[in-house]
């Protein structure tokens, strides 16, 4: 019966969509697979979850032990190794666990309340402990588990200073958030899906403040998590809302429901009036809850400050897994967001600025890894963009390439941390790629700064970045955000080149950090230098003379590292072949999503994709069905005049970058002019911009403006609400308990501790017992 | 229930009491002793008088010994409170114990008089007085300056001295008030109960009887034909004792005569005219048969009392000796005849 | 005046049962010497008078005790005289001890020393 009733529906909204295409997003045709999920008793999947759950707790075990040794990294590695495996078992086999439809893994029961209502209607409330397992589902679980995996290695080695107490601390709290992840990814209802959330908001918090004997840390870990509960609390009140208006927070039944299905095909006509307020709301609360897990305006601060953490969690936490759970929490629930009038625009709207202005603050930066930070926030950006533009598929591709290549450039940074004891300043470092050991670093970190910037044709990131651009520019009201975000895409490229032009390639430079690891890791013997390498690659520096370091000597990555750079490297520029397959779909991740919750395309991006692969017919046949409005840029289809758009835009910011930051010569691309590491073209022009440069190196005094709006006035109502508790609240408690002290004064001093005080009132007692004793005597005899 | 004084004498006389009582206590500066104790003497003459009054007119007047032993006991007992020196409030209590063993004779428990002043004057009260004489130091005769304060002075006299007559007070009125309800045994039941406790005691009958003679009609001691006293209870001849009830033998005591068994075997009844008057239990006997046959687990824990006492105050009045180990060995090498330097002197 | 005569020994024979007013007489001596001792016991400071006050109360109590005995004709109350003996021996003996004890500490007999119970 359900699969009719999608069925119909499916056939109506594609019919709605033909009669009514000049709505702005409600042109949708619905695959309406998410309704048709089937119970299966697959319990194995568990194992993707229960997997971690062992390695958290052997890591505990071995902190408990005092293990000091490497043991808890080989566990994690093992354990979450084995989560993948599961995971592509569960993706190669999953058309044979279901027929190929979504289905949905019963575990055991969580909550499951039933109750009489108010109107005498039976209500449940049923939150089990269990999967929904659709391709969505599978695409993230594999990028999780995946990278997961190969920066677990990579943190053996990363974390390889802290071996003990801190180590074992490390990886437990690493695979509690894999097990946070997976649960949110996989859950089949809302609220299990919170309890992920919450809980990849604790492994964050707790792995930002890893170094929890550093003020910043813990400073910036308290800030992830404050920030993060003002979005969570928009999510938990979604959800309220959705169990409040649909009776339910089961996935499986919430997209099966009449009522949502009904709202679809009212959104798909354009009559947004027809849907009650309440279900709009609900995709307005949870989208803050997504603004602030995946840092968009006007919750972003968080994120760059979250890079206090080890560099490993920043990778896979904070640019791979968790900023993408708002992405996947729009995409799982998207039809909520079609129904919603103001959601989806809105989304597209802060993503697009988000990206603008973080690109712009990343441009001014000098730490190379808040760089990174903050080029995150602009590429969640364009996933939101991609989002509110309809475009799920770009936006999951987008995740998908991002999440390798944003890895990769992270891990790099780490590697130039983890050997510079601490040093991230690109104005310290210089020619980093020439040193000896270092050389796939290098080669790791041009891949990912290409893909970073988006050039044309050999990276993933084109790809993906394209196709949220190509979607802006044919759909109708979206052109302005298409600019901006190539606009973006330049500025993107510019400082992400400006990094490696400054650090990676040029004359031969370092100042190290203030991080001194003393055993210099000598006795790992995984780094595979000797102290005669340091002072050769320092020989052979130009400056290297005139900078004693204390005896300090840069040490290169050991094998680990260099595997995952190279692993991940490859699986960034692997990705752009997932371009060109199943092109029907709009590549391999269209085919993905296309079977999923988040199953909804633009009919105009869908012309515009037939056009791009079947050539000028379909530029023809898109014609008509835009109906007037734009389904191309400059004559030609919008794919294609991306290549050139996007990819002309990214070379340029890339030799502008090169102009500005580059060393003289052929590492410069024969542009550059820098010769030594902290000074170059760049200084020059900055001055002509006025204090400008320096603002944006504040970060646009974002932070201070949330501490004058927000943080003080909060902490003046926090400082009232302190003095009322301490002299009112206070007071009636202390006086409650002061008032059986001031009637017990009054008889306290017949306990004078005088013998002689207790024996007069055992006398007294006595006196008065034998008194009306007599009386009654008396009074007794006389009558 | 009838007052058997007037409510205003006794009440009256509490009080003055109680002020003769507040001015004899100790106090710095000015004694009022004398006048307090004459006050308090002459409230309880007081009482007696008025209570003597009406003794008179029923004609259950105490014996006037009564009289001086209670002057004594409670003159003396006044002393004990009101003395600033602990060594003459115990002597002054061995008197107010004394006298009350005279009491005690007057009330025809002679046992307990004697019990009382060997067990309290002659051991607690040396006790104490071992006590006293250890804790506190010989005072200077007639100086009272370097009197320990807390001898010198009484505490809240005034408060403790109401409440004390206040009690008195209310017992008295209780006492006097309800002593009409009492019933006392006759004179017959007495007897009857006398002879019970006599008829216990077949032993005793017996040994007497055979030292009382016996008497013919005329009232002359019958003589045998070798001239000798004829006794109630001849040398071959025995007491007849009931079959024993809960282990005890008695003898029957009908009417002031029992059943002599005779040497043939034959019985005859004594003479109750023969019986000795003096045959009866003394108070010793019957204080002895309480005890021992009506009270036998009380003496036990009475007994388990003392010895617990005993091991406590033994235990609580050790003092901790504490030689030091240098101490030890000086008094080592001394034995040893060394000296200081360990050379031998 | 029939009181004043040889005093009788009851070694043979209990006397006459003695009048309810002369009973009355040996009372109020008993009443008397237990409010004394009462009194001493709160008003003096020296803690071995007021074991002495306490023992004037039991002597209080014997008296009575011994009263009713000879008013009733019954011997139990002289047992239980001997009873107040024992426990009058045990009490001096143990209060006697802690009272020594207390003096080692302090060097004062005075109770105003030892108020650590007060309120």
């Amino acid at each position: 019966m359900l699969n009719g009733t999608t069925s119909i529906l499916g056939t109506t909204l594609a019919g709605v969509a033909q009669h009514a295409p000049e709505s702005s997003h409600g042109l949708v045709e619905a695959a309406g697979h998410g309704a048709q999920a089937v119970s299966v008793g697959a319990a194995w999947i568990g194992w993707i979850v229960l997997l971690p759950v062992i390695g958290c707790v052997m890591a505990g075990l071995a902190a408990a032990l005092k293990i000091n040794s490497k043991l808890p990294a080989w566990i994690t590695v093992g354990c979450l190794g084995g989560a993948f495996a599961v995971t592509l078992t569960m993706f190669l086999g999953f058309d044979s666990i279901a027929g190929g439809d979504a289905f949905v893994v019963h575990i055991y029961d969580w909550i499951n309340v039933s109750w009489i209502g108010a109107g005498g209607e039976p209500q449940a409330l049923v939150a089990n402990i269990g999967f929904y397992v659709d391709k969505l589902t599978i695409l993230w679980m594999l990028f999780v588990t995946g990278l997961g995996t190969l920066i677990a290695l990579y943190a053996s080695e990363y974390m390889a200073h802290d071996v003990g107490a801190g180590y074992c601390r490390f990886f437990a709290a690493f695979n509690l958030f894999v097990v946070s992840m997976s649960c949110l990814v996989m859950a089949d209802n809302l609220i299990l899906l919170y309890l992920g959330w919450e809980g990849v908001g604790l492994c964050s918090y707790l792995l930002i403040g890893y170094f929890y004997k550093k003020p910043s840390a813990v400073a910036a870990a308290k800030k992830a998590f404050i920030v993060n509960r003002i979005g969570d609390l928009g999510l938990s009140l979604g959800i309220y809302l959705t169990f409040v208006h649909f009776g339910t927070v089961q996935y499986s039944e919430l997209f099966a429901s009449d009522a949502l299905q009904g709202y679809l095909a009212a959104a798909g006509s354009g009559d947004f009036a027809a849907i009650p307020a309440t279900a709009q709301w609900i995709a307005l609360l949870m989208m803050v809850g997504a603004f602030g897990k995946s840092a968009q305006l006007p919750l972003y601060v968080w994120l760059p400050d979250a890079m206090e953490g080890p560099t490993p969690v920043s990778a896979l936490i904070h640019a791979a897994t968790m900023v993408t759970a708002g992405v996947f929490l729009i995409a799982r629930v998207y039809p909520l967001f079609l129904a919603s009038e103001y959601a989806l625009p809105t989304v597209a709207w802060v993503g697009t600025l988000t990206a603008l202005l973080a690109a712009t603050i990343g441009m001014a930066q000098f730490d190379i890894k808040r760089i990174m930070a903050y080029s995150t926030v602009s590429q969640l950006g364009y996933m939101f963009a991609g989002l509110g533009m309809l475009t799920t598929t770009g936006a999951a591709f987008h995740v998908l390439t991002h999440a390798f290549f944003k890895a990769l450039l992270f891990l790099c940074c780490g590697a130039v941390m983890h050997g510079f004891a601490g040093q991230l300043d690109l104005r310290k470092l210089s020619g980093v790629a020439w040193m000896k050991g270092w050389g796939i670093v290098g080669v790791a970190m041009l891949v990912g700064c290409m893909n970073l910037s988006g050039l044309p044709y050999i990276t993933s990131g084109f790809y993906s970045k394209d196709m949220i651009l190509a979607e802006a520019f044919v759909t109708p009201g979206y052109a302005a955000i298409g600019w901006i975000l190539v606009f973006t895409a330049g500025l993107t490229a510019y400082y992400t080149f400006r990094v490696f032009f400054r650090v990676f390639v040029g004359p031969r430079y370092f100042e190290p950090g203030d991080e001194h690891h003393a055993d210099e890791h000598s006795d790992l013997g995984e780094h595979g230098h000797t102290e005669g390498d340091g002072h050769a690659a320092l020989a052979h520096g130009h400056d290297a003379h005139d900078h004693a370091h204390g005896g300090f000597h840069p040490h290169p990555p050991g094998w680990v590292i260099n595997l995952v750079l190279a692993v991940l490297a490859l699986c960034s520029i692997g990705a752009i072949g997932l371009a060109y397959i199943e092109t029907d779909h709009h590549g391999w991740v269209g085919s993905m999503i296309g079977e999923s919750s988040a199953a909804y395309h633009s009919p105009y991006a869908e012309a515009a994709h037939h056009a791009h692969v079947e050539g000028v017919e379909a530029h023809a046949v898109s014609g008509p069905a835009g109906s007037g409005t734009p389904s191309g840029l400059f004559g030609m289809d919008a794919h294609t005049a991306m290549i050139y758009i996007s990819g002309g835009v990214a070379i340029l910011g890339v030799l502008l970058a090169a102009f500005f930051h580059g060393p003289v010569g052929i590492q410069g691309l024969l542009l550059g002019g820098r010769r030594e590491a902290a000074t170059c073209r760049m200084d020059r022009v900055a001055r002509l911009f006025g204090p400008i440069p320096r603002w944006a190196e504040n970060k646009w005094y974002v932070d201070e403006f949330y501490h004058a709006v927000l943080v003080t006035p909060l902490r003046v109502i926090a400082h009232l609400c302190h003095l009322f508790d301490k002299f009112v609240i206070d007071g009636i408690v202390d006086g409650a308990g002061k008032l059986p002290r001031a009637l017990a004064s009054l008889v306290r001093p017949s306990q004078s501790g005088q013998l002689q005080g207790y024996a007069a009132g055992m006398v007294g007692g006595i006196a008065v017992l034998l008194f009306v004793a007599a009386i009654i005597v008396l009074i007794g005899g006389g009558s | 229930m009838d007052a058997l004084i007037s409510p205003l004498v006794l009440y009256s006389a509490c009080a003055l009491g109680a002020v003769g009582v507040v001015l004899a206590l100790p106090r710095r500066g000015a004694s009022w002793r004398v006048p307090g104790t004459l006050l308090a003497a002459i409230a309880g003459g007081v009482v007696v008088l008025a209570l003597g009054l009406v003794a008179n007119e029923s004609g259950q007047l105490p014996n006037i010994y009564f009289y001086v032993f209670a002057a004594l006991a409670l003159g003396a007992a006044l002393r004990v409170i009101t003395h600033h020196r602990p060594v003459y409030s115990a002597l002054y209590f061995i008197l107010t114990i004394i006298a009350s063993a005279g009491l005690y004779v007057l009330l025809a428990a002679e046992f307990m008089a004697f019990a009382l002043v060997i067990i309290y004057a002659g051991a607690i009260l040396i006790t104490y007085l071992f006590v006293i004489m250890l804790a506190t130091q010989s005072p200077v005769e007639g100086d009272d300056e370097f009197q320990a304060d807390y001898d010198a002075k009484a505490r809240e006299p005034a408060l403790a001295t109401l409440a004390g007559f206040v009690l008195l007070a209310v017992l008295t009125t209780m006492v006097f008030g309800g002593l009409g309800s009492l019933r006392a045994p006759s004179g017959a039941q007495h007897a009857r109960i006398e002879r019970l406790a006599l008829a216990t005691m077949p032993q005793k009958i017996e040994r007497v009887l055979r030292d009382t003679p016996r008497r013919d009609d005329s009232g002359e001691p019958m003589r045998d034909a070798d001239g000798r006293a004829v006794m109630m209870v001849g040398p071959d001849e025995r007491v007849v004792r009931l079959p024993a009830i809960e282990g005890r033998s008695m003898v029957n005591i009908a009417e002031g005569s029992v059943l002599v068994e005779m040497p043939d075997g034959g019985t005859r009844m004594t003479n109750p005219r023969d019986w000795p008057e003096e045959l009866g239990v003394s108070n010793v006997e019957m204080v002895g048969r309480n005890l021992l046959a009506d009270h036998p687990g009380t003496i036990e824990i009475a007994g388990v009392i003392l010895l617990m006492a005993m091991l406590g105050a033994t235990v609580l009045s050790r003092r901790q000796v504490e030689i030091d180990e240098e101490a030890k060995a000086h008094e080592a090498r001394r034995l040893h005849g060394l000296d200081e330097e360990g050379v031998a002197s | 005046m029939t009181g004043v005569g040889p005093v009788i020994l009851a070694q043979a024979d209990y006397p006459e049962a003695m009048g309810t007013i002369t009973l009355a007489h040996y009372l109020f001596v008993s009443g008397a010497m237990f409010a004394l001792g009462l009194i001493g016991f709160l008003t003096r400071r020296n803690m071995i008078i007021m074991f002495l006050c306490t023992e004037l109360m039991f002597q209080a109590a014997g008296l009575a005790l011994i009263a009713f005995s000879r008013y009733h004709l019954d011997h139990t109350g002289q047992t239980f005289v001997i009873f107040v003996l024992t426990v009058a021996a045990a009490e001096a003996a143990m209060a006697l001890a802690l009272v020594i004890l207390l003096f080692r500490k302090r060097e004062s007999l005075s109770t105003e020393d030892w108020t650590e119970m007060s309120g």
